[in-house]
């Protein structure tokens, strides 16, 4: 290829890609990394404040109930989505009359937009006028606060993750069922293994690769999570139900502390980045024969 | 990640969605009890993930007054809600909007992510070393989340004199997808055996027509994929078009789902038709689509 490869040549080829992404995307990181030591609120020169917003974070209440609820809705996302997501991809893959359709009804949410996921779901969750609590209503019991009261809605946004993700975790976790060596299965099956024992010792086993894959990407996903809470609380009632992403979304744009929403910033991108490394160290640390 | 598990997903595109499931292993007594049990338990959680949307849809027929009081019933469903949501929504400029933005913004995306990725692989650097480090450099933009760069994107476009206009929008999402375009676009390069450029250059071929009517060709799978990944990021994404859109005339669908709740207030009926004029479309599409799209996205995230 060397006919081709003249310096200028390949300086056309590679700095447009390089500039847009500089500029759009590294530069903003450094930008942002450095207002985090600054206070800044919209006018005249940022101000040099050191780590001061970074110890400021850790005093600050609305800080530590956005920290806690994305937790809760980790672990919840986590807990139920991976087996539901599992055993859906079990399901989905026996030969049942309609199962292309129903593989493809089920993905379908994980295309619409995040924002409009949140609407529909007020009209599910809404204590007066969601299906939900009408639903309750029907068979006699009282309504839920599911969103807007004090505890239940990092619980709720759990829930409308779940059913976003849900037929993308298991589409992937298909992808993985069919790569399955099909003799290994038949071979079990002549020594008399059920199919419980398959599953248990075989299948699960096997694909700790795609559980290790679908489980970084709800991570990460769990992290960027900020649509639904905008849409189903906007973070209220006083921030109970806020995210780090819609915290910091409001401490940047609403409150107008840019360089406290940039340490904000900073700190969820680390904690992302450290959950998901963390993860990785765990589950590659599980492999090794102890 | 898992290369296996890529190529499942990635290569046969349509197989990968079309493979009818391996026959299971014959069972001798539960085996058609369970089978049934399976299939009702299929159906039933299918049925309980299309609910919301179909909830959605009866509530958008439903007169006013019965979707506080009665919205189960049936008889007196009306199109009223679709009228009032036609003449208050400005649809084609929504759509018009979104669509200029996202053709755009992922043609120049994919365009410049293929010429990177063909220098970064197929062209001769002086130093390899540089070459691997540009690529590196690129796809380090994998780990960056994107509302660490809303703030700094805002200003940038402040001091760039360009906010206020498409192209505000247009750059940062061309940006955040170069790394993925690239990982996706090298990795099949470098899988890719070169003889058949080769031959092209010696038969006269310059870079342009080596790029344009033959690399460009065969990659065409690989291409639909990045396309359809980014078309739906584009398309969906909120964080950005809220900070870096301020005229009422340039709003996005996403943007515009956002004000539903402050616009119709507790028009609830006119809200419901409002969102389903927005999700029908996207769901046609999608339904179109599907196994492109389920292949696309897949790929996408498990690479990304």
């Amino acid at each position: 290829m060397i006919w081709v490869s003249s310096r200028w040549k390949i300086l056309l080829m590679v700095a447009p890609a390089l500039i847009v992404f500089t500029a759009f995307v590294i530069y903003p990181v450094l930008y942002s990394l450095g207002f985090s030591f600054t206070k800044f609120q919209g006018f005249g020169a940022p101000e040099w404040i050191g780590l001061d917003n970074y110890v400021a974070l850790a005093a600050d209440p609305f800080f530590w109930q956005s920290l806690q609820n994305t937790i809760v809705i980790l672990v919840v996302s986590l807990v139920v989505l991976i087996p539901a997501s599992f055993a859906l991809a079990l399901l989905l893959r026996r030969r049942v009359t309609g199962g292309g359709a129903m593989r493809a009804l089920v993905f379908g949410p994980a295309i619409i937009a995040p924002i409009l996921v949140g609407l529909i779901w007020v009209f599910i969750l809404d204590p007066k006028i969601g299906l939900l609590n009408r639903v309750l209503g029907f068979f006699g019991f009282a309504p839920v606060q599911w969103i807007g009261g004090d505890t239940l809605t990092p619980y709720s946004v759990a829930l409308v993750f779940i059913w976003s993700s849900i037929g993308f975790a298991m589409t992937i976790f298909y992808a993985g069922l069919q790569l399955l060596p099909a003799d290994v299965m038949e071979a079990s099956a002549l020594d008399g293994a059920t199919g419980w024992q398959q599953l248990r010792h075989i299948t699960v086993p096997m694909m700790r690769e795609t559980f290790a894959i679908v489980t970084i990407l709800m991570i990460t996903n769990v992290f960027k999570i900020f649509e639904l809470v905008y849409m189903l609380t906007g973070g209220g009632p006083v921030h109970r139900s806020e995210t780090l992403v819609s915290y910091m979304y409001f401490v940047t744009f609403t409150n107008q502390q840019y360089g406290y929403g940039m340490a904000l910033a900073v700190i969820i991108t680390i904690l992302g980045a450290v959950v998901s490394v963390g993860y990785l160290a765990l589950a590659r640390g599980r492999k090794q024969p102890a | 990640m898992s290369a296996h598990l890529i190529d499942a997903a990635i290569e046969p595109a349509s197989e990968f969605a079309l493979a009818e499931p391996p026959a299971q292993p014959p069972r001798r007594r539960r085996g058609r009890s369970v089978a049934l049990f399976a299939g009702a338990a299929a159906y039933l959680v299918t049925f309980l993930i299309v609910l919301p949307i179909l909830w959605i849809v009866l509530l958008s027929f439903q007169p006013s007054g019965n979707i506080l009081s009665n919205p189960f019933s049936f008889d007196q469903l009306t199109i009223d809600n679709y009228v009032r949501a036609g003449t208050a929504l400005p649809l084609l400029q929504m759509y018009g909007n979104t669509i200029l933005i996202a053709l755009v913004s992922v043609t120049v995306g994919t365009a410049i992510s293929f010429m990177a990725a063909f220098a970064l692989t197929r062209m001769i650097f002086r130093r390899r070393g540089t070459q691997s480090s540009l690529r590196f450099y690129l796809l380090a933009g994998l780990a960056v989340p994107v509302y660490i760069l809303l703030f700094p994107v805002y200003r940038l476009d402040l001091a760039l004199g360009i906010f206020g206009t498409y192209a505000a929008l247009i750059l940062p999402y061309v940006a955040v997808s170069i790394p993925f375009n690239t990982l996706l676009l090298t990795g099949f390069l470098r899988e890719f055996p070169g003889e058949i450029e080769e031959a092209a250059i010696i038969d006269g071929a310059g870079l342009w027509r080596l790029c344009t009517s033959v690399v460009l060709p065969l990659m065409r799978p690989v291409i639909a994929t990045i396309v359809i990944f980014n078309i739906v990021y584009v398309f969906n994404e909120f964080p950005f078009a809220s900070i870096l859109i301020n005229d009422p005339d340039m709003v996005t669908v996403s943007l515009a789902v956002s004000r539903f709740q402050g616009q119709y207030t507790v028009d609830y009926g006119g809200m419901m038709a409002a969102a389903t004029l927005v999700l029908l479309p996207q769901l046609v599409i999608y339904a179109i689509f599907q196994r492109h799209v389920i292949a696309g996205m897949t790929v996408g995230a498990v690479k990304g």
